[in-house]
């Protein structure tokens, strides 16, 4: 079996995908698209962080995850429009008002879909815990019903996601062209991430999560009811989901009932790259996707899936456990 | 020596389709260090488990200071005051030997850093490692925190899994000194394989053979019955008085 | 030398042989052998055979899968990748090369089967190094590619549109051979034909297959692969035998759908919704059961043929709000939440459960 602990592999495939595209692109470009890869890195983040949280904690393959990323980009639409017609900030020149009714609509969906994700824990999860088999096949059963629903009660059409004015068009700086969403969207995303990490590395519910990927059953024999603690994991990761969707919603600009479908497969891969159950490596994963992703579909259109695809295989061929242990 | 802390009779359990206990029944009191002896697939490890709650008993009871907990889940178990060394230690080998204590302690208070204070006075290595990464400790210095670790809370009772497995014999002597010294918080039961160890710690005694517990007693009845050590254990004197097994 | 009979395991499987012809379960076989080969004059209607036949490619398809999941243990979610394969190269052969005649319809096959076996056995080398769980999403992942890669290269797949295509001589819709028991016997009828006497032959294989020796040793890595290794079988060799093997069958099976519907295209053969279909077939007919393909199959082309019909009853009494209606017109919600509760009631799948059920009468 290979040794476990190769920090500087990852270090230098990362390096690599930031260095080697300078000498293909311009400067100027290549920071454009530097920009756009962060913030597509970011938003495969918080999907991929969430699917991987609940594989490394629970032991749980949620493949209905897609569906819940959905479901928050749709309660994300909902409640800006709601809040956008009772204040209209979303329209508003003061980019700090865009912020907040940004926010607002995230942290509700979140929220919402937290609730969400609690409900499917207890009905459709916890019956199959421990075979990953059975996992696979009702959280399928699961991903039908969810997208139906939003069919149901959002009609089968795409929508178009409205974005707060601040956000949209770009800034010019020395020449160099920065779209301003996606600066938005790091500065979140990062924001998130940080969040994220000081909570599982200072607080004591995060030292147990994280003693909780290595070994549920000790956590367990130590006196906590771990079962409590396998519905709030899941109902944060379907919840960073969300907040996913809902971001990822405003980058595309529109939602449809099968959008999940589209991004459950790159926050698989990320997640598998970065080696499942493990932050960093989601972190790590998803910006060596997202960046390679926006220099190959620059340099050749077609072959920026490609890439995504080769990094994969590289990766399984020399680490395939994933970049980073569980539980880091 | 009034009635025994743990009081487990006539309990069965399976795992899938096994039936691994077919009647096991034992005690144990304060002041004692209670071993578990028998021979590999016996059941000493899963009637450790089965009182933890880890595998849950089809029939029979145990009862803890007069509690019934053969129902209860293992967390609940824990919180009743059991703790639990398994075979493997359980450790959390990413996190720091400070974190692997604060995911055992139940509350931090005043009690908690007095306990401490006992722990480091045992095993002073724990100390010293403190803020160092579990995985990177030494065989020994992890069954010391393994043993340590559920010792933070106030638990009468300590089970404990083939702690000397695979340890050095100068490890296994720090063993047998910290275990001594617990004996005074703690009651133990101990399930070894090294007959030494069982024999300079425990002070009773129960053999295991296939399931079930087959014969009891004080430790010093044990050490010289050569026929049911033969028997259950597979140990024998060889003729030049030394132990082989 | 045997001087006293035979081995136990000899013993036993001569008693199974013996009951082969006998049993039950056989009758029923030819019954249903019987009823595929009569429907297209039994039922007039097209769209009843479109159903049976479909019925019919799919129940072989999602055994080939069967052999994967539920005799090998393998958890692959890609396998409508080799499906996708056979539907190409028939599509590719007939439709833009043109070569619209028996030789080169049959190279396609071939060629499918080949690519297949090849890209089983390269992607099968992935699983020797990564966990089952990983597996399953990586099979995921190249199916996905693929699916792209069907979409972007226009000129040979024609993109998302798809192909179109021709049949050659008796295949044709055009060809007729006059009227019989009540039907014109066209191109369509001859390809009913064809496709029921492939995917018949295939079916006998499989179950050649998981009866023979190699079949049992995959029973033996399922169900504990250690044990087997120590046994002494190269397990990953017969893993890696039996995922190609499903794989070439999964291949031509697209061939036949190919020919059937004449039309290939990322949607139609190669993407995820195929594959939980797949998925859900094998599920609700039984892992382990090569017949419970058949059943799934038959239920799922059912609901999905029929489902809506009913539905579009039920939503025309309905009144007027539009969540009502659009409650009612999504039939896929209940079949998902049907689903969930199959596997809650059935986790052995509806043919898994009852045969178990049968066992545990026969051992009491």
């Amino acid at each position: 079996m290979r040794p476990s602990s190769r920090p500087w592999l990852a270090k230098w495939i990362v390096v690599g995908i930031f260095l080697l595209p300078l000498l293909f692109i311009g400067l100027k470009t290549y920071i454009t698209l530097t920009v756009s890869g962060l913030a597509m890195g970011m938003l495969f983040f918080l999907v991929a962080s969430g699917f991987s949280l609940i594989f490394g904690f629970l032991s749980v393959l949620n493949l209905a995850h897609g569906a819940l990323f959905a479901w928050g980009a749709y309660i994300g639409f909902t409640s800006f429009s709601l809040i956008n017609r009772w204040t209209g900030w979303g329209g508003s020149e003061s980019f700090l008002l865009n912020m907040a009714i940004f926010l607002s609509a995230l942290i509700f969906s979140g929220l919402l879909v937290g609730l969400l994700g609690i409900l499917t824990e207890r009905l459709v999860i916890r019956p199959v815990y421990g075979s990953h088999l059975f996992q696979i096949f009702i959280t399928v059963g699961a991903m039908i019903v969810l997208e139906e629903l939003i069919r149901v009660v959002w009609g089968p059409d795409d929508e178009v996601m409205p974005v707060p004015l601040k956000f949209i068009g770009s800034l010019d700086l020395f020449d160099v062209v920065l779209s301003k969403y996606p600066l938005v969207a790091i500065g979140l995303g990062s924001a998130i991430y940080l969040a994220i990490h000081l909570i599982l590395k200072k607080t004591r519910i995060g030292t147990i999560v994280r003693a909780g990927v290595e070994n549920p059953e000790m956590v367990q024999v130590m006196g906590h009811n771990i079962y409590r603690y396998f519905t709030g994991v899941f109902a944060v990761g379907s919840a960073l989901a969300a907040i996913g969707g809902g971001m990822w919603a405003t980058f595309v600009k529109s939602i449809h009932p099968a959008m999940g479908g589209e991004v459950i497969v790159f926050a698989l891969i990320v997640a598998i790259i970065g080696g499942l159950g493990s932050m960093t490596g989601s972190v790590i994963g998803a910006l060596m996707v997202g960046l390679s992703y926006n220099y190959v579909a620059y340099l050749v259109p077609k072959g920026a899936l490609g890439i995504t695809m080769l990094l994969l295989v590289v990766i399984l061929l020399v680490r395939p456990t994933g970049l980073f242990p569980e539980g880091t | 020596m009034g009635e025994p802390i743990l009081h487990v009779e006539g309990v069965h359990a399976f795992i899938g389709k096994h039936h691994i206990l077919q009647g096991v029944s034992f005690e144990a009191r304060e002041g004692q260090i209670t071993v578990l002896l028998g021979r590999n697939g016996a059941g000493k490890t899963t009637s450790l488990r089965t009182i933890m709650g880890l595998v849950p008993p089809s029939q029979g009871s145990i009862r803890f200071k007069g509690e019934a907990i053969a129902r209860l889940k293992p967390f609940e178990i824990a919180r009743k005051g059991i703790g639990f060394v398994p075979e493997d230690r359980g450790l959390f080998n990413l996190l720091t030997v400070e974190e692997n204590f604060r995911v055992a302690m139940l509350r931090e208070d005043e009690m908690t850093r007095k306990r401490l204070e006992m722990i480091f006075e045992i095993f002073p290595d724990l100390q010293r490692f403190w803020k160092a990464k579990a995985g990177i400790l030494s065989g020994g210095q992890k069954q010391m925190l393994a043993i340590a670790r559920p010792l933070i809370n106030p638990n009468e009772l300590l089970l404990v899994d083939e702690p000397s497995k695979g340890l050095a014999p100068i490890v296994v002597e720090h063993l047998i000194e910290a275990l001594h010294k617990l004996q005074a918080h703690t009651v133990v039961i101990l399930v070894e394989q090294n007959f030494y160890m069982a024999s300079r710690l425990g002070t009773h005694f129960y053999l295991f053979d296939d399931g079930r517990t087959v014969h009891r007693g004080p430790m010093e009845e044990l050490l010289h019955d050569e026929e049911m050590k033969k028997k259950y254990l597979g140990i024998s004197k060889t003729s030049s008085g030394g132990i082989q097994e | 030398m045997k001087e006293r009979g035979l081995t136990p395991v000899q013993a036993f499987r001569t008693r199974e042989r013996k009951g082969r012809f006998t049993a039950p379960s056989f009758f029923l076989r030819i019954l249903l052998l019987a009823f595929l080969g009569a429907t297209p004059f039994l039922f007039r209607s097209f769209e009843l055979t479109d159903v049976i036949l479909k019925i019919i490619i799919f129940s072989t398809l999602v055994a080939s899968y069967d052999i994967l999941l539920g005799y090998t243990g393998i958890v692959s979610l890609g396998h409508v990748l080799y499906f996708g394969i056979g539907s190409y190269f028939v599509g590719i052969f007939m439709g833009r090369l043109g070569w619209v005649s028996y030789g080169p319809l049959l190279l396609a096959f071939a060629l499918a089967v080949l690519t297949s076996g090849i890209l089983s056995i390269l992607i099968g080398f992935f699983s020797l190094r990564i966990r089952a769980i990983f597996f399953a999403m990586v099979t995921l992942a190249f199916m996905e590619f693929a699916f792209i890669l069907a979409s972007q290269l226009r000129t040979i797949t024609g993109g998302d549109d798809g192909i179109s295509f021709k049949l050659p001589g008796i295949l044709s819709v055009e060809a007729n051979f006059g009227r019989f028991g009540g039907i014109d016997l066209t191109g369509r009828i001859v390809s009913y034909y064809f496709i029921l006497v492939v995917c018949f032959a295939l079916f006998l294989m499989m179950l050649r297959f998981v009866n023979s020796p190699l079949g049992r040793v995959l029973l033996s890595i399922r169900d504990n692969e250690q044990r087997s290794i120590a046994i002494g079988y190269k397990t990953y060799l017969y893993q890696v035998m039996a995922s190609t093997f499903s794989s070439c069958v999964a291949a031509i099976t697209g061939g036949c759908f190919a020919i059937w519907v004449r039309y290939v295209s990322p949607e139609s053969s190669l993407s995820v919704p195929i594959m939980l279909d797949v998925l859900l077939m094998v599920i609700v007919g039984g892992m382990g059961t090569l017949y419970g393909g058949i059943l799934g199959a038959a239920f799922l082309m059912t609901t999905r043929a029929f489902l809506p019909k009913i539905q579009g009853i039920v939503t025309s009494l309905l009144p007027g709000m539009p969540w009502a209606i659009r409650f009612s017109e999504r039939w896929l919600l209940f079949f998902g939440l049907l689903f969930i509760l199959i596997v809650y009631f059935f986790p052995k799948g509806i043919l898994g459960t009852v045969q178990e059920r049968f066992e545990r009468k026969r051992e009491t």
